[in-house]
């Protein structure tokens, strides 16, 4: 994979250009500087380009050709209003990523065995849930506003930014789904598997119990129906938690079914570089042809127009006439 | 490394290094250069928000954008480059050429650099269309340029042989390799382009092809088109050159558009061995076995598709939701392949090809049947009889003969696809380092004795896809010699005969002048 990078030899040539050029700009300048001061508006304008580029001469060209101050503030121009919007939404994809890795943290504590009731550790993983969840709703809700109407090139590139922003909330949200459903699971696992334990242990010490001691009858003691009671609440406390998960997968998927209208399918059509490219073109050219039909549609309904009161006109005055023929 | 890998690389390269948001700007011929090999989605992937053509007409100003050109160094561009950096649309302008650029094109674009936002110009040698991994095009036009003399018309043929021999260099550069070179003694226009490309390679750039020296060079062969006229003329019956054959691939896409009665999403397909697993698997296969697999694929889609139908729990809901997505690609991929094969059992229905496919299977491989064979040389006089080497029908040495027998003994296995192309031959030859010096002579004075570990073999006027399925297969066997086939254009027989119409309409009117 061989390449050649030429910039040094284009540098080389541009500055000797440069040179070349300078001392025949330079003359036009001494003139320009009074007729620039006189002119209003173009004087910001030639700060501002002199600013971004102080070894520059052509500046004072601007001045004396008007054309050339829209260029002058193409670049300084600032990115349009949307850009802010995309900038938001990919800090928010990076937050909730980095949030994630903790979460996935946070999942593999809460799961290990603690000594612990494990109270701290599940609320943050509720609060870290809550937050993700929070930051791709908020997400998606922005990203729709990306979207515009007009057709331009600019709405384009906006179209273009929104796809590949909900392409990237949609792995995220997907991975999340996916965090969080293998959490759910091994909760559920966790919790069979300590109820079957229990149940164990139970059946274990009350027979122990009974082989120790024949006279005692076969009961619960206080011992196990505290003991019972705990992992009731236990296990209450563990079905709100799965409910919450569920509730928040569902969320998810509302989301992601609104993101799947934005995100391309790979290797079809729609995802060929060519096939967008002629698109637009021909989109283009339909939207001429539309104007020209509206034009001429325009153009017509008019003289129809005219046409018509003409004609009518012509039709009174030739009945006034007769009248006036007849009568007179 | 294999060709579209490397276009890849390059691609990537080339947007990796610029922060923020692009827009790329593509030639007409680089977009099916890098449409083949990139897709939409990764673009955007690499924060390319916008994709035009060098000669869109747009006006507005973006100037938070940044303008990634790739085109071809040609003179147009290097035209429509000027306009635009005297009046900058963009904030910074990246100048990706694919080939080498001139001293005298690089002070053009320097003098019309005055607002100096030009931040780098760069030549990335991918300058050929890598529609598989084996196997480029050049998708010329005026492919008919190669089979009339020079003399008629001397601009055509050398912008013709310009544009091959860019599209060599461009492969052994991103090959990284400086090849010994060998033509087809018979043809004029392969030793042309062997000769100005050995030029390019040890004269004029010798320094750019200078790379560290492996202990055999690899060989570039460059035949013509005319040394196996047969190959592209025959009715193929495996997928992907059956598909070229009756529908037509362009750039690795499929119009299905005439065909009528195709939904929205399916008028034009996409069919590509890097994206679409079912192809890769298929496209050699020949089209009993292609039923076959497709309606094994459709038996799997519709166990999905049912297994989706009953959700019962959330668990259900859940996983459903997380297979959607593959699932709609899924059924994406086997709609188009049903669509596909359906109008094309469609096509061989109606023109009862099954039979005529036979026919020519018969002619084209035993030709000792004398009527036919010389109904056939006539008809193959057109191509011109003088430019073939190789013995076509393997019937001019005993050796041959005596192999065209046993095979006939042993009966063949398929009777529509029992032709091997010219091609075959000449590439065992090479493994075996036995082709003739004096049918294909080497350039200059760079022999070289036994066998090449990469061989490109380059045919003026075209490939087809049932040679790029040999070279293939060749290549997955595995022999220790890789070869790589490249060709102007990729032929199915209308093209092959449209492009013989053309030569012989233009020769005529020479003539009458």
């Amino acid at each position: 994979m061989a390449t050649r990078n030429r910039t040094p030899v284009y540098r080389k040539y541009r500055d000797a250009l440069r040179s070349v050029r300078v001392p025949a700009v330079s003359p036009i300048r001494a003139y320009a500087g009074p007729s620039s001061s006189s002119a209003g508006g173009p004087v910001i304008e030639l700060v501002s380009t002199s600013l971004l580029h102080p070894d520059r001469a052509y500046t004072p060209l601007s001045t004396e050709d008007p054309g050339n101050s829209s260029k002058g503030q193409l670049t300084v121009g600032l990115p349009p209003a949307w850009v802010d919007v995309s900038e938001e939404i990919s800090a928010n994809i990076q937050r909730a990523q980095t949030k994630m890795s903790e979460l996935v943290k946070a999942h593999a504590k809460a799961l290990m065995p603690s000594f612990g009731d494990g109270k701290e550790e599940q609320h943050a993983i509720e609060v870290l849930t809550q937050e993700i969840t929070n930051l791709l709703k908020r997400s998606e809700k922005r990203l729709k506003k990306l979207s515009s109407n007009a057709p331009s090139e600019d709405s384009n590139i906006r179209k273009n930014v929104q796809r590949s922003l909900a392409t990237n909330l949609q792995n995220l949200s997907m991975e999340f789904r996916k965090k969080q459903s293998t959490y759910l699971k091994h909760l559920r696992q966790q919790k069979e598997g300590q109820d079957g334990l229990d149940l164990e242990m139970n059946i274990n010490g009350t027979r122990s119990k009974s082989e120790d001691d024949d006279f005692v009858d076969v009961g619960f003691n206080d011992r196990q129906m505290s003991q019972l009671r705990k992992s009731e609440a236990f296990t209450r406390e563990r079905e709100r938690e799965i409910e919450q998960i569920v509730e928040s997968v569902n969320e998810l998927a509302q989301i992601m079914k609104d993101l799947s209208v934005l995100v391309i399918d790979q290797g079809t059509i729609i995802d060929r570089i060519d096939y967008n490219v002629q698109n637009v073109a021909a989109t283009v050219e339909e939207g001429y042809k539309q104007l020209q039909k509206a034009e001429r549609t325009q153009r017509t309904g008019f003289m129809v127009k005219c046409a018509t009161i003409l004609i009518i006109l012509c039709f009174i005055m030739l009945v006034l006439l007769i009248l006036k023929e007849i009568l007179f | 490394m294999v060709l579209i890998s490397l276009v890849r690389d390059y691609i990537g390269r080339m947007l990796q290094d610029i922060p923020g948001m692009k827009v790329l700007i593509l030639d007409s011929q680089t977009v099916s250069i890098v449409s083949v090999a990139y897709s939409q989605s990764e673009l955007l992937q690499k924060e390319v928000f916008l994709v035009e053509l060098v000669d869109s007409m747009s006006k507005e100003p973006m100037a938070h954008l940044k303008a990634v050109y790739f085109l071809r160094p040609t003179s147009e561009n290097i035209q429509k480059l000027r306009r635009q950096l005297a009046n900058p649309r963009f904030g910074e302008y990246h100048l990706f050429f694919s080939n080498i650029l001139k001293i005298t094109q690089i002070q053009v674009l320097a003098d019309s650099d005055e607002q100096e936002v030009v931040q780098q110009v760069q030549e990335f040698f991918a300058d050929f269309c890598a529609i598989d991994p084996y196997h480029f095009t050049l998708n010329m036009h005026m492919n008919h340029i190669y089979m009339l003399p020079t003399v008629i018309d001397p601009p055509s043929a050398q912008s013709f042989c310009d544009r091959a021999v860019d599209g060599i260099a461009g492969v052994f550069l991103a090959l990284k390799r400086r090849p010994v070179i060998r033509y087809q003694r018979t043809s004029d226009i392969a030793k042309r382009i062997a000769q100005e490309t050995a030029k390019l390679m040890y004269e004029q750039e010798s320094g750019l092809f200078d790379f560290r020296r492996t202990e055999i060079s690899p060989l570039l062969l460059v035949i013509d088109r005319r040394d196996d006229p047969v190959t592209p003329l025959l009715n193929q019956w495996t997928y992907q050159a059956m598909v070229h054959e009756l529908i037509g691939i362009q750039d690795n896409k499929v119009d299905l558009r005439h065909i009528g009665k195709v939904p929205q999403d399916q008028q034009e397909v996409v069919l590509s061995s890097e994206q679409d697993a079912f192809f890769k698997a298929n496209m050699y296969e020949n089209f009993g076995d292609l039923g076959m697999n497709i309606k094994r694929m459709v038996d799997e889609f519709q166990q999905i598709a049912k297994s989706n139908q009953n959700i019962q729990t959330i668990e259900d809901m859940a996983k459903f939701v997380d297979n959607y997505p593959e699932y709609r690609k899924m059924q994406g991929n086997v709609s188009k392949h049903v669509t596909m094969v359906t109008e094309m059992s469609r096509i061989v229905e109606e023109r009862k090809l099954m039979l005529v496919s036979e026919t020519e299977q018969e002619l084209a491989c035993n030709g000792g049947q004398v009527a036919a064979f010389e109904l056939v040389q006539f008809l193959l006089k057109q191509a011109g009889v003088d430019k073939r080497t190789g013995d076509l029908y393997g019937n001019r040495d005993l050796l041959n003969i005596a192999r065209n027998m046993a095979r006939g003994l042993k009966g063949v296995e398929n009777v529509y696809t029992q032709h091997q192309p010219l091609l075959f031959q000449t590439m065992e030859s090479i493994i075996k380092g036995r082709l003739r010096d004096v049918d294909y002579p080497f350039v200059g004075n760079h022999f070289q004795q036994g066998r090449p570990q990469e061989v490109v073999i380059f045919i003026v006027g075209g490939t087809t896809y049932e040679e790029a399925r040999t070279v293939a297969l060749h290549n997955a066997a595995n022999s220790g010699t890789r070869f790589i086939l490249g060709g102007s254009v990729v032929l199915n027989s209308k093209h092959f005969l449209k492009d013989l119409e053309e030569a012989q309409r233009i020769s005529r009117t020479n003539s009458v002048v």
